[in-house]
């Protein structure tokens, strides 16, 4: 398998999953469904996570495929600016979606202004979704469109919101121009990962035994200020991939640490889609989590650390995969 | 000005090389790493106790968070001993550098502070919750600035150093 290969695997997802979370979210506003809202949310969720991979493996398909005849820069240029603009308006809806969610679960009903904005953001993610998937669909499949001139084959839709899609080189300029600007970004990402460990790394432990004066409920209090730790690390480590894509995409590090943070949502899945987070949800000072919470614990402890280690070797990793 | 000679010498010591050059996976990679580890231990643990004091998270009781002191300091203890390999692998691209000096100076505020967070609010197991936070708030103040500012420096090293080694 290569990156192309990647590429393709994954790239379905986030326009289909974001247009079943859609009418399934349309769904539970026309019938007050509580549930329907929730499994809609989380997949608005799971699809933010899921762009993430498909968005940084598009860099290795534009690679496998942009010296070969027939294939135009321009349409490749056009589609990924396009995935730029999408995706900032996918991890907006995965954003608003987990905060939808943290708010359902402490009050049964989710505050109004965060479901309207979660669905007029996630209208918007799919219309934007679509656009990525025909001009990604243009790049390739000479039987739908044979013109290798991204005007030819644009409706006025299309050129109203290629308005607003960024020109990924300049982006990619924009990003490395000042060094400063680029240490303020790896300075953020840092922090990012001190508000994560400080956050998830306490309640993990408290799960795993240590320090049972807390009552697990305060401890889970945190998760929070470990969410926009994360957000954090997201649009950093996004801008910084746009920065140098080359240097991350050709790097088994960066792959690996991106799969692991997969497996953190995988591992999160776990604990609060299973009776897991119920047991111990309202547990106090002293009380023992059962087995499959410390286990949960332990793999989100072991996966920090594994993704923490994955990206101080991206510098020594830079291109371990072949180019070609 | 001429650098120190002192630099050189530690620069082109056997360790200093192999730190430097070596491209097992072992090297300056993985005494970086474990300096990122600590980092996370030391101020993952001490923003939260931080953020407690200012009003945060009331949830969480007060004084059992003296338990993350001993994680603290086993962070502080491994960033200490990776920050002199670090030191010994490029002296002369840190040692010239302001920067280093001003990450030196907060990291040791900070430290100071941590210091007396443990022996001013956390030593008296009698103190109210209220008592606690209100002789903690501006050691917390400072401790998050502190902290920012460290990691802040820290990361400057990679992009505003001078000489990466010692010129010839």
């Amino acid at each position: 398998m290569n990156l192309a290969h990647l590429h393709l695997l994954l790239n379905h997802f986030p326009i289909i999953g974001t247009l079943v979370g859609v009418g399934l979210f349309l769904f539970s506003l026309t019938g007050r469904n509580d549930d329907l809202k929730r499994a809609s949310l989380i997949i608005f969720a799971v699809m933010a996570l899921l762009s993430l991979p498909t968005f940084f493996s598009g860099v290795g398909a534009q690679g496998a495929i942009e010296e070969q005849p027939g294939v135009s820069k321009a349409l490749i240029n056009r589609h990924e600016g396009a995935a730029i603009l999408a995706l900032l308006f996918m991890e907006l809806t995965g954003a608003l979606s987990l905060a939808a969610l943290w708010q359902s679960h402490k009050s049964p009903k989710p505050a109004r202004w965060n479901v309207a904005a979660v669905l007029i953001l996630a209208l918007i993610t799919v219309g934007l979704m679509t656009r990525v998937g025909t001009t990604g669909g243009d790049v390739r499949h000479p039987e739908i469109s044979d013109s290798s001139d991204p005007a030819a084959n644009e409706g006025t839709l299309g050129s109203l919101v290629q308005a607003f899609e960024p020109s990924p080189a300049k982006f990619t300029k924009l990003m490395t121009a000042n060094k400063y600007w680029w240490a303020f970004m790896m300075d953020l990402h840092f922090i990012g990962l001190v508000m994560i460990i400080g956050a998830v790394g306490a309640l993990d432990l408290r799960m795993l035994g240590f320090a049972k004066e807390f009552p697990i409920a305060s401890m889970h209090r945190l998760v929070p200020w470990g969410l926009a730790g994360f957000a954090i690390n997201v649009v950093t480590g996004v801008l910084a991939f746009i920065g140098m894509p080359a240097y991350y995409t050709y790097d088994l590090a960066f792959w690996i640490k991106i799969f692991a943070v997969l497996l953190l949502g995988l591992n999160a899945a776990a604990f609060y889609l299973t009776d897991t987070f119920r047991v111990v949800e309202h547990m106090g000072p002293g009380e023992d989590a059962p087995p499959p919470a410390k286990l949960i614990a332990a793999s989100s402890l072991v996966l920090w650390i594994g993704v923490i280690t994955l990206g101080r070797y991206i510098q020594l990793y830079q291109g371990s995969i072949a180019t070609r | 000005m001429a650098l120190p000679l002192f630099l050189r010498s530690v620069e082109e010591s056997g360790f200093s090389t192999w730190l430097r050059e070596s491209e097992s996976p072992f090297g300056f990679y993985f005494v970086l790493l474990f300096h990122t580890f600590g980092l996370a231990l030391l101020v993952g643990a001490n923003a939260l106790i931080d953020l407690r004091l200012l009003g945060f998270s009331r949830s969480i009781p007060l004084a059992p968070l003296k338990r993350f002191f001993p994680i603290m300091w086993a962070g502080f203890g491994i960033n200490a001993a990776t920050g002199v390999l670090l030191l010994i692998s490029y002296p002369t691209k840190a040692l010239t550098n302001p920067v280093f000096y001003t990450k030196l100076v907060m990291i040791g505020f900070a430290i100071w502070i941590l210091t007396k967070l443990q022996k001013e609010v956390f030593a008296d197991t009698t103190a109210t919750e209220a008592a606690m936070m209100t002789r903690g708030a501006t050691l917390a103040k400072w401790s998050l600035l502190l902290w920012i500012g460290a990691i802040t420096a820290g990361r400057l090293l990679a992009y505003t150093f001078k000489y990466i080694l010692y010129p010839f």
